[in-house]
């Protein structure tokens, strides 16, 4: 599909575009950092994403677009930037992604919109990500925002409740209310955001730019309620029965951690990724004595694993004091899912990396707590189904390194506290949500999306997820009022 | 009388029909774990480990050579140092599969063993060797699906 072009604000002839390198995001210093909770990336500086915006060739196919999940009009908004209406580019990407400040620092843009650009075939892809992200944060630092642009629609009186206010319910709260229903979001935590706060330490994703999100949500009509825990305080039954809920969205996340179940799991000391880092992020345990939370710090943590949520959990670790952070992974580098930029960070703060190493016991003392883990060395064999070398075990390499804490990052499963208390609505084998490309389960009215559908993926898969289920939600209580009129 | 005095003494038509045995507990087993499964989760793998077992009970009626030629894939040794649960009405699907391929890495070894004690008659070496060989292939095959959904480390 050819697409009608924006009008350029681009100055720079075509051919000079090629020559502008692509803009290096400031950070922290590796070493300070390591010590502290503040942010890493400190974002483009307006001069800076000028430039970077003025990298973008206008392409007649923007397939830029193709690779983003919600379909974000990136030149249109890169063509703003040109213009320095930093605000009006915000404004752009809010008309399809209502987390711009949050996607803009999370998305894996690598391998979304960035792996597609057409300027990374030569050169290196326009910095889409960072240039998002700029424009999040100039607009929240300048008082641009939803809930003062968006005019606000006319009540159809219908109530849709959400459950779970990660990035798939608050996609599906920042469509719905713009359509003018009554939507109200249940959190079973005592904070907004799902994985978003639990999951994401504060040197990737500053609470306060959540907050800031869901103030502009709270500001254009949605309802936050927390501890709300829907299949135990109310059931989706009795939040559509007695509550009168029209429709229900269920983006409860992926949860569960899951275990290795090799011995000495339950030693002190042996966390899931998940409880160790939500004590650190959720409940503040880094932030002690201002937060009295109980976390270890440890001398020598392990965390086994290789994807995004054991790199934040050694690099809390490493900030927490630990001498030694160690990534054990049983593949090799190369079938990391990591992002590349945080491995990098990771290797820059000083974590080391056991790749093809595999835990296969944990050693405790004789008070239960860890002391040391068992590990095998792995070597690589034939590609498996998803395209990654299959590590297999060397026999007679067994070895003991000492540690003295334990982090479990293989993955989270979905919880199934829905599954036991709604037996209406179907779940897989795998205890996930089944639901159609639309998002409609089984029950009627009742619609899922993100990680309790996907069993696991990105922030933003999770939001266009929900978007295409705030669609059919919106379908659904049209044709509602049409049958009952 | 050991098993092996057992089998030496027994007729090629009763050795398969120990196995079929054999494949029957299996399935006895996991239809047992179906029905007392809390959820339907764990009731839909365990419906699967029935319909796999079933089709091995039926291909050694139907015992042909030519479908056992085929060398087994590589053992993955997966689920070789994970702990082996223990049967109960609310196994998640990882400990399932944990349970499924340590069952079939045991077969396997039981008829490798077998297979090995009698090198020295064709037919039985033979036939014993390929029902240790099957039985990697369903280790193989619960091992992909484990390290499929549970060793992604996303």
């Amino acid at each position: 599909m050819i697409r009608e072009r924006p009008q350029s604000f681009n100055e720079v002839p075509m051919k000079e575009r090629l020559t502008i390198p692509r803009q290096e995001m400031p950070e922290q210093d590796a070493v300070e950092r390591s010590g502290n909770f503040l942010e890493v990336n400190l974002g483009l500086t307006p001069e800076q994403a000028v430039i970077e915006a003025q990298r973008c060739i206008e392409c007649k196919k923007p397939t830029c677009m193709d690779g983003c999940p919600v379909s974000i009009k990136i030149p249109d908004f890169i063509q703003l930037i040109c213009n320095q209406d930093f605000i009006g580019a915000a404004d752009k990407i809010k008309e399809d992604n209502s987390l711009p400040a949050i996607c803009g620092r999370v998305c894996p843009q690598e391998t979304q919109c960035e792996e597609v650009c057409v300027m990374g075939k030569r050169f290196e892809p326009v910095a889409i990500g960072r240039l998002e992200r700029f424009v999040a944060d100039y607009a929240m630092n300048h008082g641009g925002s939803d809930a003062k642009t968006i005019e606000k629609p006319e009540p159809t009186g219908q109530k849709v409740a959400i459950v779970g206010s990660g990035p798939a319910g608050l996609a599906v709260a920042s469509d719905l209310i713009k359509e003018g229903h009554e939507v109200t979001v249940f959190e079973a935590l005592h904070e907004f955001g799902g994985v978003l706060v639990y999951g994401i330490p504060e040197f990737r994703l500053p609470k306060v730019i959540l907050k800031e999100e869901v103030a502009s949500l709270e500001a254009m009509g949605v309802k936050f309620v927390k501890n709300f825990i829907v299949g135990r305080t109310m059931t989706i039954q009795e939040l559509m029965a007695e509550e009168g809920f029209d429709a229900v969205f269920l983006g409860l996340g992926a949860g569960l951690p899951r275990f290795m179940n090799i011995p000495g799991e339950n030693l002190n000391g042996v966390y899931s990724a998940n409880e160790f880092l939500t004590r650190s992020n959720l409940m503040r345990g880094y932030d002690f004595p201002e937060w009295d939370t109980p976390l270890y710090r440890a001398k020598h943590a392990i965390v086994v694993g290789g994807g995004n949520t054991a790199m934040d959990a050694v690099r809390t670790a490493k900030r927490l004091g630990a001498e030694e952070a160690s990534i054990v992974y049983r593949r090799s580098e190369e079938e990391m899912p990591a992002r590349n930029e945080e491995i990098h960070h990771a290797k820059e703060e000083g974590v080391e990396f056991m790749n093809l190493v595999n835990p296969i016991e944990f050693i405790s003392d004789d008070q239960g707590s860890v002391v040391a883990a068992k590990c095998l060395r792995m070597e690589l064999g034939e590609p498996d189904d998803s395209g990654r070398r299959r590590p297999v075990p060397m026999e007679g390499s067994e070895f003991i390194m000492d540690v003295d804490m334990v982090v479990i990052a293989v993955g989270n499963g979905s919880n199934p506290l829905i599954a036991q208390t709604t037996p209406e609505i179907d779940t897989n084998k795998w205890g996930n949500i089944v639901a159609d490309d639309d998002g409609r389960t089984s029950m009627e009215g009742v619609f899922a999306g993100g990680d309790i559908v996907s069993g696991g993926a990105t922030v933003i898969l999770a939001m266009g997820q929900g978007r295409k289920s705030a669609i059919a939600i919106n379908e659904y209580l049209r044709t509602k009022v049409g049958s009952t009129s | 009388m050991s098993l092996k005095e057992q089998i030496s003494e027994m007729d090629m038509d009763s050795i398969v029909e120990m196995c079929i045995h054999q494949e029957q507990q299996a399935i006895d087993l996991y239809t047992l774990a179906r029905d007392q499964a809390k959820d339907e989760a764990s009731r839909q793998k365990f419906q699967e480990l029935v319909d796999m077992e079933t089709v091995h009970k039926v291909s050694l009626r139907n015992f042909e050579l030519e479908n056992y030629l085929e060398l087994p894939p590589a053992n993955l040794k997966v689920t070789d140092y994970l702990m082996e649960p223990t049967l109960k009405d609310n196994m998640t699907t990882q400990e399932i599969l944990i349970l499924a391929a340590k069952r079939e890495d045991k077969t396997a070894r039981m008829y490798q063993d077998l297979a090995d004690h009698f090198a020295f008659d064709k037919e039985l070496n033979t036939f014993f060797q390929m029902m240790a060989d099957e039985e990697l292939r369903h280790k193989h095959d619960l091992e992909t699906e484990y390290e499929n959904q549970f060793l992604q480390e996303g």
